[in-house]
């Protein structure tokens, strides 16, 4: 016994002295397009659909090696771990040089991509719609390059709508107060509303009722998520909850895709905010009759959610030419456009919108698209407040939450990430 | 014409071995300490070293308390009723009866699935709309209402717990069920002899010379269970905040999914992981002074 506890104390002390005299790793490579012309490219793609994603970028990497000689070494990764797996590429010095995220602000901010102008031809840029444009801007130049859209709209079972008289969607939200009850009064475990405020996609469904209530994440370079409209919105979602009773059981502790998604496509459910891969499913199962509209809201006019994804190009040695033909050849009308029409999502180019608005499946999410409004994205503080929502916005609609102090907590977080990163 | 070979020959021979230990177990340990003392930003650019700092920071964050008090609860209760359990399992599959090779095939499966299917199969099971655990035991009459088992504070660490029992059996139940057949029958014919009663001769003969088996158990079931990560963490996912995560995930959650986004917090407490199963395996080898145990 004694003899093994010395060998491993001393295994233990080699590894502490070894890691000790380690030279910390080589300084990053800032170099950009200088030295010579890479050979390969690696591009990291997030997996929006089995059916869709690998296979387009696929082609679309065959087609790009056809063209220029050089091969991709293309990787599809899924939402939950590209993160952690970008992340651990470039703690290990080895980034990609296309990656594909729904963030691109803490990217830029740290130095390591291209801006637009180097990467992407002047009819490239000019082609994007202008308010996507400026969704990847970071102090002033464009970093983020959209790759996709989507918009979310309030989706209702037209069944139980019926079933309880009830002639048109709310629009205010007092008639959806109303409305969810009238359903849930039809008894047998029918639910109002879906409320999904769990870790997944908290804050999507937490922006778009306080968009719709007048509040917003910012005022100006401020944060105010703790305002008073905000709190009151917050004490809204929760008395849905716990005063009213028109949710889910826990809405604090439910996910979107296998919680409120399901209960909505098990035809449980009233309403629901949903986005077009919903439709899309909806539709494949075709048991359950929905009406896709506007959000009800507290103000004048309803606010839905934008949500832009982007494509971003990393400073690599020699890469620079190698990753312009490469994203100009995605952002040919014809690629870009197929390719999003395939996964059901919404147009980022104008040349993409001519093309697709003709699809009267698309109608609503487009119609509501100039309305949109984009999560902060462009604040690399917005990357750590989004997690931060996550994680606790869920506690404040529990039996016992106290939205207030919710929202204080998040309030002192965010202002302590933007002091520390200024 | 035997002579020993030289340190070239030997070197040659244990090569591989060296260069794999090398580079799956030595690299990494080394990798996260390094890590633990660094700081890197949210892209995971490296900032620069900074000593301790990581490590004081882990024992101010406010969640720790309850991460180490689910962890305590999460192993000591998995390993204990697994232990229980797989004790008589082991006794039931050593019985003579017609079928016994089937029931020790079915025993393997939950060992051979996947944890992440297990556990997903289980989130479904506990489903409070879908789960069928609700609709029999309401049925049954056993509860009145439908329960929120993953969802509900009170019940959520209890249902992780039975999953990795679940989990847990098949091994542990192999591994005294080794130890059964290794007990040589005159011994039970002694205390046959000697008028001992059943629960007796399980109490004195059984149990003392399953030591050997009881030990290995234990020890290998606290470092998976201790490590386990895909149970609570898709049993858990729904849950906000860090209220029923262990160390495992809690590192994970550290790292990549709240608002720390932090490596470097994260790997100072991954390097406090290893050094505490370390510490609770030997602490528990010297309790139990394995070397007796062993002859």
């Amino acid at each position: 016994m004694r003899r093994h506890l010395t060998i491993l104390g001393l295994l233990g002390a080699a590894v502490l002295v070894w890691a000790g005299c380690e030279r910390s790793s080589a300084p990053k490579d800032t170099a950009g397009g200088g030295g010579s012309a890479v050979k390969s490219i690696k591009v990291v793609i997030a997996d929006y659909s089995k059916d869709h994603t690998k296979p387009f970028w696929q082609a679309l990497s065959d087609d790009y090696t056809k063209r220029t000689g050089v091969k991709v070494e293309l990787q599809v990764v899924d939402w939950n771990s590209i993160d952690q797996q970008v992340t651990t590429m470039i703690q290990n010095n080895q980034p990609p040089d296309v990656l594909n995220l729904n963030s691109f602000s803490s990217y830029a901010k740290d130095g390591l991509l291209y801006a637009a102008d180097e990467v992407l031809s002047a009819k490239t840029r000019d082609d994007f719609l202008p308010s996507f444009a400026q969704g990847g801007e970071f102090r002033g130049k464009q970093y983020g390059f959209p790759i996709l859209a989507s918009a979310r709209a309030f989706f209702y079972n037209k069944t139980l709508f019926a079933k309880a008289g009830i002639a048109e969607p709310p629009r205010t939200w007092n008639d959806f107060v109303k409305t969810a009850q009238k359903i849930r009064a039809l008894g047998g475990g029918t639910i109002g509303y879906a409320l999904p405020l769990g870790p997944e996609e908290a804050q999507a469904e937490w922006e778009i009722w306080m968009w719709n209530n007048g509040g917003d994440w910012k005022s100006g370079e401020q944060w105010t998520i703790n305002g008073d409209r905000n709190v009151q919105t917050l004490q809204f979602l929760a008395d849905l909850a716990n005063r009213h009773r028109v949710t889910q059981i826990n809405p604090g502790k439910t996910n979107r895709t296998d919680g409120a998604f399901q209960l909505f496509k098990d035809g449980k459910v009233g309403m629901v905010i949903g986005f077009s891969p919903l439709a899309a499913q909806l539709d494949k199962e075709g048991t359950v009759e929905y009406g896709v509209t506007a959000m009800p809201t507290n103000i004048d006019a309803p606010v839905t959610l934008g949500v832009e994804d982007y494509l971003m190009a990393f400073k690599k040695t020699g890469n620079q030419g190698a990753v312009k033909q490469f994203l100009d050849l995605y952002y040919e009308p014809d690629n870009i456009t197929r390719w999003i029409t395939a996964e059901g999502f919404l147009p980022v180019t104008k040349s993409g919108v001519d093309r697709m608005s003709g699809n009267a499946k698309l109608r609503p999410y487009l119609d509501a698209l100039p309305k949109a409004r984009l999560a902060p994205t462009t604040d690399p503080v917005w990357d750590k407040v989004k997690l931060d929502v996550q994680q606790t916005i869920g506690l404040a609609v529990q039996p016992g939450g106290n939205p207030k102090r919710v929202l204080d907590d998040l309030q002192k977080r965010a202002e302590a990430a933007a002091a520390e990163r200024r | 014409m035997t002579r020993r070979p030289g340190a070239w020959q030997t070197l040659l021979w244990l090569g591989p071995s060296l260069i794999l230990i090398l580079g799956v177990v030595i690299y990494p340990v080394f990798a996260l300490v390094r890590a633990s003392w660094s700081r890197y930003s949210i892209t995971g650019v490296y900032e620069g070293a900074v000593g301790l700092s990581n490590y004081v920071r882990l024992l101010q964050q406010d969640a720790l308390p309850r991460v180490v008090v689910n962890t305590l609860v999460w192993v000591t209760m998995v390993v204990g009723v697994t232990i229980v359990i797989s004790l008589a399992f082991a006794q039931l599959l050593d019985a003579s009866f017609p079928g016994r090779r089937v029931v020790r095939w079915f025993v393997i499966v939950p060992w051979a699935a996947s944890l992440i299917m297990t556990s997903k199969l289980f989130v479904w099971i506990y489903d409070y709309y879908f789960g069928i655990l609700n609709h029999v035991l309401t049925t049954l009459h056993v509860i009145a209402e439908p329960v929120d088992w993953l969802g509900n504070d009170a019940t959520v660490m209890g249902a992780m717990i039975a999953v990795g029992v679940f989990v847990s059996l098949p091994f542990t139940s192999y591994v005294f069920l080794a130890g059964l057949q290794a007990i040589p029958g005159d011994v039970y014919e002694a205390a046959r002899i000697d008028g001992a009663s059943a629960w007796r001769t399980y109490v004195a003969v059984t149990l003392p010379l399953l030591a050997p088996a009881l030990v290995v158990a234990t020890v290998l079931n606290l470092i998976y269970v201790f490590n386990s990560f895909p149970i609570v963490w898709t049993l858990n996912d729904r849950n906000p905040g860090f209220g029923h995560d262990t160390m495992i995930t809690y590192m994970y959650k550290i790292a990549f999914k709240s608002a720390l986004r932090d490596i470097g917090l994260a790997a100072a407490l991954g390097v406090v992981n290893v050094a505490l199963i370390l510490v609770a395996v030997v602490g528990y080898l010297r309790t139990v002074r394995w070397r007796e145990a062993d002859a």
